[in-house]
């Protein structure tokens, strides 16, 4: 997988985070990782396909998620990821995925998006149909969010 | 054109004569007309229209707070904009209101029209779609599994929600993606997943991956045939298919999406599985 395709979701990142009241928007280590993603917390999928074929998989530990949540509600407390939050959180990845969107085809490459799907569970895995996913990390606020980047071919 | 039921909403009595005649002549059906929003409750709660053409400037109101009115009555209602006033400022706020489309006065009655049957088109093609996707999908399930696995699976209970998921231990996701987006997931418990690769290896399964890679492939195979067969009825459809997300955990909730999934629980001798999909109905790209 070429790591060129990761650029469009830093971009997207960079794009959409100070819109929703994250000031501070950083870029993490990027790693390669197996087929399978394991999370105690929230994962968040979004499909692609058209020039490039494949899924993003964002997540984030519980806590950080409601922290996320709560900053996009204009600071109002989450105890529980209830339904607004998690409509926020999808919200946020289709806004992020959507981004990322534009800038592959700014790179000549057309893409369309899913609507996102969200779980949450104890000991949640999920294995990607490709080999090998590319990892980065983008921080907001001091809140690290994986981007998980599964690409055929 | 089909008698779309048409509902005018705009202040000038003028350019409410004016629309009226483009649309009676194009041979839809105008049921009323408001301007402003107690009319506009009014007339869109009596007479129930498939669209309405919206102005922007509106005494005491406008027309976004209007559109919102209508969604709130039906929000299948489609809204199009017919107003002087347009800048990106306002598209932008239209769009997020979910304004179907925008037309700019002066009124050019081919625009017009033209903007209005590409609406309906969307919502047509949506309805169609909607009518046979479970049909679809249920026989691309059936026979898939009747040929993989030489098993029959029985319906033993259907039924149409938009509540969160409880995976019963193995979820395969598959994102279908086209002119409305949607999303089909198999899921199996442990025991079921074991009993249906052992069907089909004529075996015991050699590990947990043989497992996972059986049904992801079954699953491709169901969301593929049955979107073959709905691109066949209709290729503006043009739906195509993400990869499958084999999910597992403990109690793992998946999200609803913010549009109805339909559900078959089919009864194996193995066990347990269940069929779920759905499309959003969402809104044609426009500028």
């Amino acid at each position: 997988m070429d790591v060129k395709l990761v650029n469009p979701f830093v971009e997207a990142f960079v794009n959409v985070m100070p819109m929703l009241g994250f000031q501070d928007v950083k870029k993490g280590n990027l790693s390669l990782k197996g087929k399978e993603l394991n999370s105690g917390g929230v994962l968040i999928i979004v499909g692609i396909v058209g020039s490039v074929r494949g899924n993003v998989v964002y997540s984030f530990s519980m806590e950080d998620a409601k922290k996320i949540a709560s900053t996009m509600m204009m600071g109002m407390p989450v105890s529980e990821l209830d339904d607004m939050s998690k409509s926020a959180l999808s919200e946020l990845t289709n806004m992020l995925t959507a981004n990322a969107a534009t800038s592959f085809s700014n790179m000549d490459m057309l893409i369309d998006i899913s609507t996102p799907t969200l779980l949450h569970g104890t000991n949640v895995s999920v294995k990607m149909s490709s080999e090998q996913v590319l990892c980065i990390q983008l921080i907001a606020n001091d809140i690290p969010i994986d981007v998980n980047i599964s690409f055929e071919g | 054109m089909d008698a779309y039921k048409v509902v005018i909403v705009d202040d000038s009595s003028f350019s409410i004569t004016f629309i009226k005649d483009i649309l009676e002549t194009a041979g839809l059906n105008v049921v009323g007309s408001a301007k402003n929003l107690e009319e506009v409750k009014k007339v869109v709660a009596e007479t129930k229209p498939d669209l309405v053409t919206m102005d922007m400037t509106l005494p005491g109101t406008d027309g976004l707070e209007c559109t919102r009115a209508v969604h709130k009555i039906d929000k299948n209602i489609k809204v199009i904009v017919v107003s002087s006033m347009m800048d990106d400022e306002i598209v932008k706020k239209a769009k997020k209101t979910r304004v179907s489309a925008y037309v700019q006065k002066p009124v050019d009655s081919e625009e017009l029209l033209n903007a209005i049957q590409r609406v309906m088109d969307f919502e047509k093609l949506f309805e169609s779609l909607k009518e046979s996707y479970y049909e679809v999908y249920k026989e691309a399930f059936t026979d898939a599994m009747t040929r993989m696995a030489k098993v029959k699976p029985e319906m033993q209970e259907e039924y149409s929600n938009d509540l969160e998921h409880v995976s019963s231990g193995i979820t395969v996701m598959i994102a279908i993606i086209g002119k409305f987006t949607g999303r089909l997931m198999i899921d199996f418990s442990q025991e079921s997943a074991r009993g249906f690769a052992k069907e089909i290896l004529k075996r015991e399964p050699e590990d947990n991956d043989e497992i996972l890679e059986i049904l992801a492939e079954f699953t491709n195979i169901v969301a593929g045939n049955g979107c073959s067969i709905l691109n066949k009825k209709n290729s503006a459809y043009s739906l195509r298919l993400a990869p499958p997300s084999i999910l597992r955990g403990e109690h793992v909730l998946i999200s609803a999406l913010n549009f109805q999934t339909d559900t078959a629980v089919a009864k194996t001798t193995f066990g347990e599985v269940k069929l779920d999909v759905g499309f959003k109905r969402g809104e044609e790209k426009w500028m």
